[in-house]
């Protein structure tokens, strides 16, 4: 067994395991949940490490498998998360930092977010990631142009969501 | 402010919140998949188990059992179920075996072992499986026309003498019927436990190719 890659793979996600983390926290709702799917996201991304040639960054390369992942996984079980499950614990947002206003606006966004199709909160994902429509229209296999519709028509239902 | 740039905004710092894990624990994940496998092996044998007791139980009633007598087969059998339930529980111990061992596994060598061993104890099941049902069916046969044999003699003999041909014509009838069951068994094997071995196979050979 290749040791050395053993060590070098797990380090890196050890390192980067953040952006799965936060994947999981856009796609599940449930502590149980969250931990399969970043368990599932790990052995992809082990199974893809062989062809992972590392002339991209490990972040960029895992930012593309986890989250396709994610879809995958999500689009199999279809519609099967209940967003009224949806757990606050979840994301326990300091209390003192933000004033109540701001938290509940937070917390509503999420529960919006929780009823978009797997790709829109991949692209929401990306968003708060700060990934600029190249980037996205990378990690998702889309066009620029593509990406940059994509997201303006999640943000218009976000919207819609939030304002009914 | 928009809903969504608010969150942009706290995105970062709701990051000292997300689960660490260490790298042990990243480390075990990586062959978590396995034992997963091995984990409905060890569970489809019990169930197995517990659905052919019931059934026998079930089945296995007073009469079934005078009928056993009147064919002369109530002592076979006893004795066949006495030795198949130690064998069968010895079976599912190995499955278990094979489960806990997977699942604690940290080395890639190793789990490569022990896929490999989970392949070989599921392979001697089915062979025990089938084995046995041969050699009871074969036994049970047996006994039926011994007894039937002697008792027909006591009447008219006569009338029911066979002769070579009659009993080749016989024998070979009867086995091509058992080689039909024992295809049937061993096809319903196949597809409970093929589906689950196939998968074990596909991860050993990416472990095998993960090792080049």
């Amino acid at each position: 067994m290749n040791k050395d890659l053993e060590h070098q793979f797990v380090t890196n996600l050890e390192k980067h395991q953040n952006i799965a983390h936060k994947i999981c926290r856009i796609y599940t709702n449930d502590q149980a949940s969250h931990n399969d799917l970043f368990q599932e996201i790990t052995i992809q991304l082990w199974k893809a490490y062989p062809k992972f040639r590392g002339d991209a960054k490990f972040s960029t390369w895992m930012y593309r498998v986890a989250l396709n992942t994610a879809i995958t996984l999500y689009r199999k079980k279809k519609r099967g998360i209940q967003t009224q499950d949806y757990d606050t614990v979840h994301f326990k947002i300091k209390a003192e930092e933000y004033d109540d206003e701001a938290e509940q606006q937070i917390k509503l966004m999420y529960d919006a977010i929780k009823e978009l199709n797997d790709i829109e909160k991949a692209l929401v994902f990306l968003y708060l990631e700060d990934k600029n429509y190249r980037e996205i229209s990378e990690t998702l296999g889309i066009s620029e142009v593509n990406a940059r519709v994509k997201m303006n028509r999640v943000k218009t239902k976000l919207r819609t969501i939030l304002n009914p | 402010m928009d809903g969504l740039d608010l969150l942009k905004k706290n995105w970062k710092k709701q990051e000292d919140n997300l689960p660490h894990l260490s790298y042990d624990d990243i480390y075990k994940m990586l062959w978590k998949k396995s034992s997963s496998i091995v984990k409905w092996i060890f569970i489809i044998s019990i169930i197995e188990f517990l659905l052919g007791t019931l059934l026998s139980i079930v089945l296995a009633d007073k009469e079934y059992w005078q009928q056993m007598e009147t064919l002369h087969l109530k002592k076979f059998m006893i004795f066949a179920e006495a030795v198949s339930y130690p064998i069968t529980l010895y079976f599912i111990y190995r499955f278990y075996r094979n489960y806990r061992k997977i699942s604690s596994t940290d080395s890639a060598s190793k789990l490569m072992k022990d896929i490999l061993k989970t392949r070989k104890t599921v392979k001697f099941y089915i062979a025990y499986v089938l084995i046995s049902i041969a050699i009871i069916t074969m036994v049970s046969i047996y006994i039926l026309m011994h007894y039937h044999v002697l008792e027909v003699n006591a009447n008219e003999a006569s009338k029911y003498v066979f002769d070579t041909v009659d009993w080749i014509k016989m024998i070979a009838i009867l086995s091509i019927a058992l080689i039909l069951l024992l295809g049937v068994i061993w096809l319903f094997y196949k597809l409970l436990y093929g589906i689950l071995l196939k998968r074990l196979n596909r991860n050993y050979k990416e472990l095998k190719n993960l090792d080049v």
